[in-house]
């Protein structure tokens, strides 16, 4: 049997989660009998998978229980008319189905109005694997149709937007790794594995409101596209005592793997155990879970979350609290230990305590109130937009969006222009060093090296001279600015 | 241990659902398969599958369904009259590598651009026209079998022609190479055919080539340029070139390439084409007479209601000998008098006009690709498609400077109509040198047409 490349690619990573796990407990039987009774918001579904049923489900951390296997509350509205032309004509439609044909999610509308179209998906896959093939892409005009198949899911998305189909690809990816995310990748297999017809949706209620958030935030946001993440402008010394305030507190806790704080969905702080990392795709669905769920708002909050591509066979938990009344600032400490709730509570505390003693939510705040620097602070003439990318560190800097991208439709159009540079400039069999192109309205560049990554949008009539000058006053800016915009030196424990 | 599989044909078919509407009667609305031994029921299923996309794909666009993307295939869609679906599926190259006992095997797809496939499809059905004419044509004067069967005749031969790893830009292109004349030999050339067609009015349209550029022509655009590629490719490489020594007794050189071989054997008339041009009106049935002297070939549209005596053969043979020898052996001496570029061109590029159909490639060695050889690598090649995908959807005037992994720079430029892709290799060479180097290449080759800077 031949076994794709593909296929290789797409293993998951499991077992690190068992590897920390085992590791710590070699050290810490005494600590058991001590442990106090854990709060009762955590979803116990590894107990309930053999007996299948909604009930004990409902404690999720991040949703209200449901009380059908419905995914809309009732008291929302239905959902949008499938049968109007305006939901025909959405620029990107995401559907999840189940390999049997069953609705399991939609973008737009509700998903029981859709058996007949996602049956028709179903079998168009089906009918193709029957082949010994596998179904990616329809293409009519300007739309796209494009298909994942992931164990039981069938992943469909419907774009007329200005992704190509590998990037739509990427995309459905990552709402199957959002799935992955609230259920490990364990847990679904074996669900699949005993009942085949097996309705998902019970044990994804609450997780609808994330991949919404998800598929919302993959439309306009680069740190998809880029596979990076943004940081919060600090000037280094205050980042500094954030990060070694979290070092001395964290390191005291066993299985605590990652220590992370952020706000308005950019990094301030990340620390780790030496041994892992923390892949950008992961990072993403932390940003996600945070800016998706109100709960965490309210207190302090104690969440299983998966990481796919850290490991996806089981749950991390998160200690998930906010560290200012605004709640603008989120502090996840992850850890493999579920019984952990108030040893992170009480090192939350320490870690807040000493934050305060040093002002430093007061100059969080500060940098959070002042917009992000604009491209004219800069000072390059004719650059209008660009986007950084430091590749070892998997993270990146942007200005804001002002004239001439003040509208939405300009600012869609713009980043329409960056998915044409990422995409030719990353193709997988003739990839570029370079991409310059003049269009009506823009002078593009992009340049790629094995440092840094560099998209930049200039006006249409400048010169190729005085493109190549202003790239690079643009780096020299960026090498000035770095100390400020990046995080540098990411510490361990 | 590794294998390459290049891209292949997998299956081809013409399907019509109005023919078979009904449940049992599916067979019906297939008009043509190939490969023809296929299961009946395989057929059946393919059919519907194809009937499904489209279905599919309507429920959320009123664009037309162009292709479906699969892992090992790609299957392209076209649909050139109502209901008629045409489909061309072909097989993505793939490479099998086998490591530690395990044979791995990836599939190339970006190396299939649906653009080129697209293109050869819809070239595939002009060729069909031009030798049947239109699906409707065919039913409505006939009947569904007698479109089955001329469907059968021409694909399973035409077919066999393609070389589908080989196909390229110039697909897209389509393109005609012109020979640009001196105006004295062009005004002559003009006269010549105006008193032809004057003399003889029974002949509709003429064509003028040397070798195997063009340099006049009266039929409408699209017709020249499918009649030019099956010229160039097909009729012309199967007369067996037999240099014209001057013999005793002929007062010529002057010979019919489709038409009576010996003008003193009137029980041969020699075999010639009916083609369908659409110049007038659509489907205008003609008799294809290519007359030639020397290197000019003289293409001749007699209406197909005429009936081709054998006497009109002798006539326009005792026309036009002696005017296109005197014509051909012209343009031959001047030809002699340029001076030939031979070895690798100076510059590599790619340039086509859409408003004419101008083509001109210094990347092939031989812009008709009897041949396959190219001067830059495949995937240079490729990315210059890219370009022109790019560069056609933008629709606007544009210019595009790349340099790929290989160090290799393509520059593409559109303007007006015209587009133009130029390679250079220079290894450490920087954008504005790359820029410098296009400008020379503009002011030398083309100097009287302005590209965007």
């Amino acid at each position: 049997m031949d076994t794709s490349l593909d296929e290789v690619r797409c293993r998951h990573t499991s077992g690190t989660i068992s590897e920390i796990a085992s590791h710590s407990r070699e050290g810490s039987k005494d600590d058991e009998e001590n442990q106090p009774q854990l709060p009762r918001n955590s979803t116990e579904l590894s107990n309930d998978l053999n007996e299948l049923s909604v009930e004990d489900s409902d404690d999720s951390a991040f949703a209200e229980p449901p009380k059908s296997p419905r995914l809309v509350p009732p008291d929302l509205d239905f959902g949008e008319d499938v049968t109007s032309e305006d939901w025909r004509t959405h620029k990107k439609h995401i559907f999840i189905l189940s390999d049997a044909g069953k609705p399991i999610y939609s973008r737009y509308g509700n998903e029981d109005k859709l058996v007949t179209i996602m049956g028709v998906m179903q079998a168009l896959v089906s009918f193709v694997q029957d082949s010994d093939n596998v179904l990616r892409c329809i293409v009519a005009g300007k739309q796209k149709y494009v298909f994942l198949v992931r164990e039981h899911l069938i992943l469909v998305t419907v774009a007329r937007s200005h992704e190509s189909y590998q990037q739509l690809a990427f995309q459905l990816t990552y709402v199957y790794n959002q799935i992955v995310s609230v259920l490990t990748y364990t847990q679904m297999a074996r669900i699949f594995q005993q009942r085949r017809n097996y309705d998902l949706r019970r044990l994804l209620a609450g997780a609808e409101k994330l991949i919404d958030n998800l598929c919302n935030l993959m439309d306009h946001e680069p740190s998809f596209l880029l596979g990076a993440v943004r940081c919060l402008p600090l000037a280094s010394p205050v980042r500094d005592v954030i990060s070694q305030t979290i070092v001395q507190h964290a390191a005291k806790i066993k299985d605590l793997v990652f220590a992370i704080l952020i706000a308005n969905n950019q990094l301030i702080s990340l620390v780790r155990m030496k041994k892992y990392l923390l892949h950008p795709a992961d990072l993403h669905l932390i940003f996600n879970l945070v800016s998706a769920s109100e709960s965490f708002k309210a207190a302090e909050s104690w969440a299983p979350i998966c990481l796919p591509k850290f490991d996806s066979s089981g749950y991390l938990h998160a200690h998930v609290s906010y560290l200012d009344e605004k709640c603008h600032t989120c502090m996840l400490l992850l850890t493999v230990d579920r019984d952990m709730f108030f040893p992170l509570s009480e090192c939350r505390q320490r870690i807040l305590e000493r934050l305060q003693r040093h002002n430093c939510l007061s100059y969080i705040s500060e940098s959070l109130a002042r917009t992000n620097y604009t491209v004219s602070q800069v000072g390059i003439m004719d650059l209008r937009h660009f986007m950084y990318k430091s590749r070892s560190s998997a993270q990146y800097t942007s200005p804001e969006l002002e004239a001439p991208y003040a509208s939405k439709e300009e600012q869609e159009r713009l980043y329409g222009l960056y998915l044409y540079l990422h995409h030719r400039i990353h193709s997988v069999s003739r990839p570029l060093r370079l991409l310059f192109h003049v269009g009506a309205y823009e002078t593009l560049l992009g340049w790629v090296t094995s440092g840094f990554e560099l998209y930049t949008v200039f006006g249409p009539l400048v010169t190729k001279p005085t493109a190549i000058n202003s790239i690079n006053r643009l780096l020299k800016w960026i090498k000035r600015e770095e100390d400020r915009l990046f995080i540098l030196n990411g510490p361990t424990f | 241990m590794s294998e390459e599989h290049k891209v292949s044909l997998a299956n081809f078919f013409i399907f019509n659902s109005a023919y078979g509407p009904r449940e049992g009667e599916e067979e019906k609305k297939i008009l043509f398969y190939y490969p023809d031994n296929e299961d009946v029921d395989r057929k059946i299923k393919d059919v519907g599958l194809c009937e499904a996309v489209i279905t599919f794909a309507g429920t959320f666009t009123d664009e037309t369904c162009n292709s479906v993307h699969c892992q090992k295939t790609r299957q392209l869609f076209y649909q050139p009259e109502k209901d008629f679906w045409m489909i061309m599926t072909v097989r993505i190259p793939y490479s099998t590598k086998t490591k530690d006992n395990q044979r791995y095997v990836e599939y190339h797809e970006d190396d299939v651009q649906d653009s080129i496939f697209e293109a050869v499809l819809k070239q595939a059905y002009r060729m069909f026209k031009l030798f049947m004419g239109t699906f409707g044509y065919t039913v409505e004067r006939g009947s569904i079998q007698n479109l089955s069967d001329k469907l059968r005749h021409f694909f399973s031969r035409y077919l066999q022609t393609l070389k589908l790893d080989q196909c390229d830009l110039l697909d897209i292109c389509c393109g005609i190479q012109f020979l640009p004349l001196d105006k004295n030999t062009y005004l002559r050339i003009q006269c010549l055919i105006n008193l032809l067609e004057s003399h003889f009015p029974q002949v509709k349209y003429t064509a003028f080539l040397y070798n195997d550029q063009l340099v006049w022509s009266g039929l409408e655009q699209d017709d020249m340029r499918i009649m030019y590629r099956y010229l160039t490719t097909s009729l012309f490489p199967s007369v067996t070139p037999m240099e014209q020594e001057f013999q005793p007794g002929l007062t010529h050189y002057g010979r019919y390439t489709t038409g009576p071989s010996d003008l003193n054997d009137p029980s041969k008339p020699g075999k010639i084409p009916k083609v369908f041009v659409n110049t007038d009106t659509q489907n205008e049935a003609c008799h294809l007479l290519v007359y030639r002297a020397l290197s000019a070939s003289l293409c001749l549209f007699v209406d197909a209601s005429y009936q081709l005596q054998f006497d009109f053969f002798k006539e326009v043979d005792s026309f036009l000998g002696p005017q296109l020898s005197h014509v051909a052996s012209d343009i031959r001496d001047q030809y002699s008098k340029r001076p030939q570029s031979s070895g690798e061109p100076q510059f590599k590029y790619i340039y086509f006009n859409h408003m004419n159909l101008a083509q001109k490639t210094t990347i092939h060695s031989d812009s008709n690709r009897k041949s396959a050889n190219i001067n830059v690598s495949p995937d240079t090649l490729r990315l210059i498609s890219d370009m022109n995908s790019d560069l056609m959807k933008d629709g606007e005037d544009s210019e595009t400077i790349v340099k790929a992994c290989n160090d290799c720079w393509v520059v593409g430029k559109k303007s007006d109509e015209r587009e133009f892709y130029v390679v250079i290799n220079q290894k450490n060479a920087n954008l504005t040198e790359i820029n410098e180097e296009v400008k020379r290449l503009c002011t030398t080759s083309f100097a009287n047409i302005f590209f965007l800077d």
